[in-house]
């Protein structure tokens, strides 16, 4: 039996999980590492979402604990980063009436992201989602100058790696 | 090309063809973590659990004779009582430190709150290894000063060994060991606790780094 509090955790994570695969594509490169921390981050949505008290808005409090599993409690992210196989990634997303050139673009934008360390990774994330610098740097614990500073070194790389 | 094109790319990508229906989800609120904190807190535990075995057997076995002999039984039983109580001490402030961890606090919180759980754990095996040094210490002062008792509980016939060789046998044996266990305990560490917290203090060093931008 399903109670009340579970029904509508169910709910909520229904209409955001979009976001819960996007963390673990950014942190894994095989299916299999996908699905693992896609369960340890339902894990640990689930166990804290009694304390989630709707003050702020549920996607912005998934955000920072997806982030946080992917960097700080998942085991196995550091796994085959360097020898990453690019068609892992398209089995995500082969959706066959999609513009080519946007699907050559994205390949090339994961694959970049996935090469950068665990926190420029939520930092590149973060400002790919449109996230204001304030509630980045509320979610990383540091300053907003220092998000800023950081997330102009961690956007350098990534330009450095997409243009080579 | 610009990273602006690519973020478009980004807001523009399909949601993930594999979604996950409610039920799998709801499978997936009653499954077990398996997170760096779980293992950290199991492994923790069982080191707790192991020291204070090791504290229970040392007293309540072999030894005991020994010191009934050298009149040091009120001693050791007020030594065991500090030990039990610092282990109490030390599983209570454990678990509470275990308890604070939240994934809902910010990352940088998160992480610091892991390392104290590991670093509780670390002072309780720095405080045993300090005890035994100083139970090794005294005994090995008591031994020197009356190496006649050494040699009945060690069984070794009169006048087979001399004073000076007893010594010498005795100090060499005592270093081997402590030797050999300091090996395997560092191991045992460089091992569990390397593999555990490597990623948690990358990512903390870089967090931190943050703090005070070149």
């Amino acid at each position: 039996m399903q109670s009340d509090l579970e029904n509508k955790f169910l709910s909520d994570f229904e209409s955001n999980q979009n976001i819960v695969h996007k963390v673990c594509r950014i942190y894994t490169s095989d299916k299999d590492a996908h699905n693992d921390l896609f369960q340890e981050i339902v894990i640990q949505l689930w166990k804290n979402y009694s304390k989630f008290r709707g003050d702020a808005k549920f996607s912005t409090w998934m955000y920072r604990v997806a982030l946080n599993t992917a960097i700080s409690l998942y085991r196995k992210s550091t796994r085959k980063i360097k020898t990453q196989d690019i068609s892992d990634f398209t089995y995500r997303i082969e959706a066959i009436d999609y513009d080519d050139t946007v699907e050559v673009q994205l390949k090339a934008l994961y694959t970049a992201i996935r090469s950068l360390n665990d926190i420029d990774k939520a930092l590149i994330f973060l400002y790919l989602e449109d996230k204001p610098y304030k509630e980045i740097a509320e979610t990383l614990g540091i300053t907003e100058v220092n998000a800023r500073v950081k997330m102009n070194r961690a956007k350098d790389k990534l330009k450095k790696i997409l243009n080579p | 090309m610009d990273l602006s094109q690519y973020k478009k790319a980004w807001e523009s990508q399909p949601e993930d063809q594999h979604k996950i229906s409610a039920i799998e989800i709801y499978k997936m609120t009653q499954a077990r973590s398996t997170s760096i904190v779980k293992w950290i807190f199991i492994i923790g535990l069982l080191e707790i659990i192991f020291w204070s075995l090791i504290n229970f057997f040392m007293h309540k076995m072999g030894y005991t004779e020994i010191y009934d002999r050298l009149n040091l039984t009120y001693q050791l039983d007020i030594v065991s009582y500090i030990s039990y109580a610092i282990t109490i001490i030390f599983l209570f402030l454990f678990y509470k430190n275990y308890q604070s961890v939240s994934t809902t606090d910010n990352t940088k919180l998160l992480i610091q709150k892991i390392i104290r759980v590991r670093k509780t754990v670390k002072w309780y095996v720095y405080l045993n290894i300090f005890g035994a040094l100083i139970a090794m210490i005294v005994f090995t002062v008591i031994i020197i000063n009356s190496p006649e008792g050494l040699k009945t509980v060690l069984n070794v016939e009169e006048n087979a060994l001399d004073r000076d060789q007893l010594m010498t046998v005795y100090i060499v044996s005592q270093i081997v060991a402590s030797l050999i266990f300091v090996g395997f305990l560092s191991l045992f560490y460089y091992l569990i606790y390397g593999i555990l917290l490597k990623k948690l203090n990358r990512n903390y060093n870089e967090l931190t780094r943050l703090e005070q931008p070149n």
